[in-house]
């Protein structure tokens, strides 16, 4: 694969994260999140972004060809961005894999991601997408690793001026309440291509 | 995931608003118990019903009742509106629940231009000669019995929607039918609402155009007193005919004994419209007479632009900084948790909500790598999604996107800004 033909549209979420969307597919696998240089270690993709100098990067999640960065640094993703962007370039030149997949010793000691994920999956099926569907959206289990969830919206929900209502005050609340033992959410739905938003906003 | 915690914020989010990811994220970040309260339910309001409330947000009193029945359950200990509507509602239920607030008469003058205008004038505030005009006279015998150039305002719109300058008395006439039309179809945007106000859709107001340079305060009332969080330069003039706004830049290039002239104007326009407590976004202009007060509001700045604000927590001798968002300064407040000293951070800053290119539907938007490629554009956010209609000033109030750029100075973010917006290409069907 020629780098250089690669295309990668940077989407700062906010000062601390941002997705960053390929024009190739990153990792076909599923989703794979890695918290830590050590959980990244032997993903060329997630070890070059963990190493980028004065990023202080603390997650990085990759799906399909969707790479979302967290990072604690107030350095601008202007700044950041280019190098994310040369590690995603660099890693999709390689020989290898930018991303393995995830080994099965690599789940946290005492929690069980499988056992999770279809906990979470029978509350996504019986109780979320029934009620996002009556705005004509859906919510898509990509995986839980680590006990954190992550998410893609769709159809209303994606792009919709409330998704973070839902995200936050509907599907964490719920999931807190019907699977304590799940962390986080993560939302790695590309917000800016969604067409049919339920809810668009206006300035003030 | 959600952290328990003393507090619990009612945040007023209407379902327009472009606010949502930022207060959400502000209270997420500050760990304080959440409801939000919208207009229309949830879909997960019965599985979060201490989250997720619907009160009448087009009716303060009735919306009062239902957070006071709502806080018997769920005890709140602060509330937030995020535009002109919510502030007067969040008036309403601060008063019921006594909580932290505004007085609703105060909230109320800072909504309506007429009213806002009358109290200013009357308390001394450098405001233009304006007049109240209703939409069935006659524009023709209006026309000339008004000074030109003048500036024809909707009391309640947004966004500057339906704001148009005339120079002429036939200019006048074509302004006042085109408002007209304007406030004829804002207010059937609000037929389904029980308790419209709808003296505000059946009046114009007329005012002498102020000519000078714009600017915009950031501020918060703690007790009366303004803090002020950040002037904003708007380098574009805004000289008319519509009032579209594009660049704001902070720092103010503006001399430091005019700055302060501006911060006083606007701690005197909130005293005078009985402001006390919460956010103001103040826009004034400045000539050789010193600041005008063009408008005062009870609310942050709108739209996505709080992005370009970031502020410091310098905690002496532990040689730790932390960095607030806007909306993270605003809960703090509402909640009565600790307020120390601010300052916006060192570099200048800057936002462009992006000029509506044209009429049509939105197809796509081409050049956006080359415009985040530009020097110091931190960001890029295109609102407006593929399908969705542009409609331009001064029948529009949505803008497609704001550009973001941080740097050494405000010269340097601004030519940043314009670089990026230069990149841009919106790609519009218009048939």
């Amino acid at each position: 694969m020629n780098p250089a033909e690669i295309r990668i549209t940077a989407e700062p979420i906010d000062t601390g994260r941002c997705k960053f969307v390929v024009s190739e597919p990153v990792h076909a696998g599923g989703a794979r999140r890695f918290a830590s240089p050590d959980e990244a270690s032997g993903s060329p993709l997630a070890e070059a972004i963990f190493a980028l100098p004065g990023a202080d990067v603390a997650e990085v999640i990759v799906s399909g060809n969707l790479v979302t960065v967290v990072k604690r640094s107030p350095v601008p993703w202007q700044t950041v961005g280019k190098a994310v962007g040369e590690a995603i370039r660099a890693a999709l030149a390689g020989a290898g894999p930018a991303v393995v997949p995830k080994p099965a010793a690599a789940a946290t000691p005492g929690t069980d991601d499988d056992a999770l994920y279809e906990r979470v999956a029978d509350l996504f099926e019986s109780q979320v997408n029934p009620m996002v569907a009556r705005h004509g959206g859906r919510v898509e289990l990509i995986d839980v690793q680590d006990a954190v969830v992550m998410v893609r919206m769709a159809g209303g929900c994606q792009g919709c001026g409330m998704a973070d209502v839902t995200l936050r005050q509907g599907i964490e609340a719920m999931l807190q309440q019907h699977v304590p033992d799940v962390k986080g959410v993560v939302d790695i739905t590309d917000h800016a291509a969604g067409s049919n938003p339920y809810f668009a906003a206006a300035k003030k | 995931m959600l952290r328990p915690s003393t507090h619990r914020l009612l945040l007023l989010l209407p379902t327009a608003t472009y606010r949502t990811a930022a207060f959400v994220e502000a209270a997420r970040r500050l760990g304080v118990g959440l409801t939000v309260a919208s207009e229309r339910p949830s879909t997960f309001q019965h599985a979060n019903p201490g989250g997720l409330v619907t009160l009448d947000l087009s009716d303060p009193d009735r919306a009062a009742a239902q957070a006071r029945a709502f806080a018997r359950e769920h005890p709140l200990q602060g509330v937030v509106g995020v535009d002109d509507d919510t502030a007067v509602v969040a008036a309403a239920i601060a008063g019921a629940l006594g909580l932290r607030g505004n007085d609703v008469a105060a909230a109320r003058a800072a909504r309506d231009k007429h009213e806002q205008r009358t109290s200013l004038a009357a308390a001394g505030v450098a405001v233009p000669h304006f007049r109240l005009v209703r939409v069935d006279e006659d524009p023709r015998r209006l026309a000339a019995g008004v000074p030109y150039p003048c500036v024809l305002k909707p009391l309640r719109l947004a966004a500057s929607r339906g704001v148009i300058r005339a120079d002429t008395p036939e200019g006048f006439v074509a302004a006042f039918e085109r408002v007209k039309r304007i406030l004829e179809q804002a207010g059937c945007e609000k037929r389904d609402e029980a308790s419209v106000e709808w003296h505000a859709y059946r009046s114009i107001l007329v005012e002498d155009f102020v000519p000078g340079r714009e600017v915009a305060l950031e501020g918060l009332l703690v007790a009366g007193e303004l803090r002020v969080l950040a002037l904003f330069d708007k380098p574009d003039p805004l000289d008319g005919p519509y009032f579209e706004e594009t660049i704001y830049v902070t720092p103010s290039r503006l001399p430091a004994d005019e700055q302060r002239a501006v911060a006083a104007c606007a701690e005197r326009a909130a005293a005078a419209l009985g402001l006390r407590e919460g956010p103001v976004h103040a826009e004034l202009r400045v000539n050789g007479s010193g600041p005008w007060l063009i408008e005062l509001a009870a609310r942050p700045i709108g739209g996505q632009c709080s992005g370009a604000l970031r502020f410091e927590i310098r905690e002496t001798g532990k040689g730790k900084e932390e960095t607030l968002s806007l909306e993270e300064i605003v809960i703090r407040h509402a909640l009565g948790m600790n307020l120390p000293a601010l300052e916006r951070e060192p570099q200048a800053s800057g936002v462009m909500m992006i000029p509506v290119p044209g009429a049509g539907v939105l197809r796509e938007v081409r050049g956006l790598d080359q415009a985040r490629g530009q020097p110091l554009v931190e960001e890029i956010i295109i609102t407006a999604h593929p399908g969705q209609e542009l409609v331009p000033w001064p029948e529009g109030a949505r803008y497609p996107g704001f550009i973001f750029a941080r740097g050494r100075t405000p010269e340097a973010v601004e030519a940043a800004l314009r670089a990026a917006h230069r990149q841009l290409q919106f790609v519009i069907a218009s048939d």
